[in-house]
């Protein structure tokens, strides 16, 4: 190839490359100019041509640019601009006026010194590529990354919750099942200390008929002859006749509280589980106290004087068998954090204002909770129990019920001051939202099916 | 003079030594000039490593502390890569030398970053490859990250080659606050290319 041929192409490719060229002189004055800055610049070579840059495209970021270009001159060395960092250099329509996404075209942009013989700069030339396509690209990869990103940490707390969920469900089964077992019970032994009952009283009747008939034989011993009389009083005083007279009085009468208490508790037992009527109803606070009281006494009654401040405040909706539920947890936590022997003091009362608001507070004089404890004590599995005895999710059910019932549970504790745990209930049932409230647990809020189906779904993929 | 061999020979690495104190001296003076200050520089050390010591000669070099680091290619009469790691005390005076308005974007500062470690690079590489007549080419630099510890700038794993030649010199532009380690690596089968060409040069002495 000869020179002018050789020439001829290097203009030629200069002139068509897909590539802006253009050169600055030491004083910015455009010196060459090429088909793809004339297109996209809509200006031509004879319109720039020894204008200086900076004139002709006010918009450049001057003085940045003049520096940058200087410093090519000074140093003879090469400078960059990535898209990345500064999306393009000049202000270019990108070539995608379809399918396009961005305003401006995405440039990558080269300075090379253009050194004379001596070595000296003389020009600076600029390339300029246009990296709209791979903008685009890292753009939509970037979308979906973090797309994914987001999806997987949703998943996560997802399972975290549907782990807390599975763990209370778990405990009002266990719960549930135990009242079952428990009204079951109550029901075998109606029958028994119904008859019982009923027998007790015929003995009461007999013994009445009885003693009746002995006073009749007492009264006609007078005409008996002196030595029979004197065997008959020798049986009486060896039996001692009166003494076993009053006794069976007493026994009778003592048999009988015991099988009211046996029907009490049986009742209490009934009233507690609410196996036969489940569902919203207005209850009574005092009663549930008084009745959950009765189931739980067992573990109560050698350490804790139980004291009553009732008011009396109307009934709230609620499902009362939960209500319980909750009491009972209160109450064995109490009972718990009393280490020998101490106190227990039931309250109910209500608030004023809207809406009505009703409340019951189980307070004990056990060893408090410690302030780092304090907001963690309603998380799952929270538990400060030896293994075995606690497995730390009693508060953190009777927080979602206590949320399900539009109502809230609070807790105000001294350490070494006992413990106050307040159940506060709307008296007019509310709709719940199925948002986990933000001041919430972080797994207290149950998993919606929908929620449920979506992670079987993304665990199936 | 074995050219073909993988290290320099005495004479080799003493003309290299002395070639990197003058162009150092060189890069230097241009740097103060375009940014009008006084550029401190260190000596330029040069020693043979393998890849898996990079991490911990560059922790050497650079000590404790969060940089930022860059990388270029180059390529000429030799090829190889610099690693620019930056300490920039004070990155908005430093933004203002270098033409921008006001108070630096995050993007900005990237920018900057890229193009003060082009620049000393650039002066560097260049100042070398001019006395040694060599011309020479540069890649875009790119960010390999801010606020990086001195051992994780560089992962052995990521490193394609065995040993390289390592040329390491420190700038300091104490009003900025500025310092910044310049680390040029050359693959082992480069170096034959660089001998070749200290071999001319010596002859031309
Ligand atoms: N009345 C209280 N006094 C002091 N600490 C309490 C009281 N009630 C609860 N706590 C603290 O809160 C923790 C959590 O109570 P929670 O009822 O949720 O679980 P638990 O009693 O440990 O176990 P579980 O109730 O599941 O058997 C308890 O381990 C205890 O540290
Ligand atoms: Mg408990």
């Amino acid at each position: 190839m000869d020179e002018t041929t050789h020439l001829r192409l290097l203009g030629f490719i200069v002139e068509r490359l897909e590539v802006g060229i253009l050169a600055v002189d030491r004083q910015c004055r455009i010196v060459l100019w090429n088909r793809f800055m004339e297109t996209h610049s809509g200006r031509l070579l004879d319109a720039v041509q020894g204008q200086n840059l900076f004139d002709c495209f006010p918009e450049l970021p001057a003085s940045w640019l003049k520096r940058k270009i200087d410093s090519v001159f000074v140093l003879g060395n090469y400078a960059f601009t990535s898209w990345e960092q500064r999306p393009f250099l000049f202000r270019f329509k990108h070539n995608r006026p379809i399918t396009g996404g961005v305003d401006e075209m995405r440039q990558n942009c080269t300075f090379l010194p253009l050194r004379d013989a001596s070595g000296e700069v003389k020009m600076v030339v600029l390339t300029l590529a246009d990296y709209t396509d791979t903008a685009l690209i890292q753009r939509r990869l970037q979308a979906a990354i973090l797309e994914s990103e987001t999806e997987r940490r949703k998943q996560r707390a997802l399972l975290r919750r549907l782990q807390g969920a599975k763990a209370q469900l778990f405990q009002s089964e266990k719960l549930a099942s135990i009242g079952q077992l428990a009204a079951g019970v109550a029901h075998e032994i109606n029958n028994p200390v119904g008859f019982v009952t009923a027998n007790l009283g015929s003995m009461e009747r007999y013994l009445g008929d009885l003693t009746q008939l002995i006073g009749a034989y007492d009264a006609a011993a007078t005409a008996l002859p002196a030595a029979q009389a004197a065997a008959v009083q020798q049986i009486r005083q060896k039996l001692d006749y009166e003494f076993i007279r009053e006794d069976l009085t007493a026994l009778i009468k003592e048999s009988r509280e015991g099988l009211d208490h046996i029907r009490r508790i049986i009742l209490d037992l009934k009233d507690f589980t609410r196996v036969d009527q489940d569902g919203w109803q207005a209850a009574d606070l005092e009663k549930s106290c008084d009745s959950t009281l009765n189931v739980v006494w067992n573990e109560l009654k050698y350490k804790a004087q139980i004291v009553k401040e009732y008011t009396h405040p109307p009934h709230p909706e609620c499902i009362p068998g939960q209500i319980n539920q909750v009491l009972m947890n209160l109450l064995v936590n109490a009972g718990h954090a009393i280490g020998d022997q101490g106190t227990i003091t039931l309250r109910t009362g209500a608030q004023a204002g809207e809406p009505r608001e009703v409340w019951v507070e189980v307070q004990d004089s056990g060893h408090g909770i410690a302030a780092g404890d304090l907001k963690r004590i309603f998380d799952p599995f929270f538990t400060t129990k030896a293994v075995g005895q606690g497995t730390g999710l009693g508060l953190s059910v009777s927080y979602s019920i206590m949320r399900r019932h539009g109502g809230r549970i609070e807790v105000r504790s001294e350490p070494g001051q006992g413990a106050c745990f307040r159940l506060v209930l709307p008296v007019q049932r509310t709709e719940i939202s199925d948002q986990s409230p933000p001041d919430g647990p972080d797994l207290a809020g149950e998993v919606s099916a929908e929620e449920l189906l979506a992670l079987e779904e993304t665990d199936g993929r | 003079m074995n050219a073909s061999a993988n290290v320099l020979s005495g004479d080799q690495t003493d003309a290299l030594q002395e070639i990197a104190n003058i162009g150092m001296g060189q890069a230097g003076d241009s740097i103060a000039r375009i940014w009008q200050q006084f550029v401190e520089l260190s000596v330029p050390r040069i020693a043979i490593v393998e890849a898996d010591r990079i991490p911990a000669l560059i922790h050497h070099f650079v000590g404790d502390g969060l940089v930022s680091a860059v990388r270029q290619a180059f390529h000429g009469g030799f090829r190889g890569e610099v690693l620019v790691v930056l300490n920039t005390g004070n990155r908005h005076e430093l933004g203002a030398l270098m033409g921008y308005d006001g108070p630096l974007e995050p993007h900005e500062e990237e920018e900057m970053l890229l193009d003060v470690a082009n620049v000393l690079a650039g002066a560097c590489i260049g100042g070398i490859a001019r006395q040694l007549g060599a011309d020479m080419g540069f890649s875009a630099p790119s960010l390999i990250g801010t606020d990086l510890d001195a051992h994780s700038v560089v992962r052995p794993d990521e490193l394609s080659v065995a040993t390289a030649l390592c040329v390491e010199v420190c700038f300091n532009v104490k009003i900025h606050q500025l310092s910044a380690h310049l680390i040029a690596l050359l693959p082992r089968e480069e170096v034959a290319a660089l001998g070749e060409l200290l071999d001319r040069f010596l002859c031309t002495l």
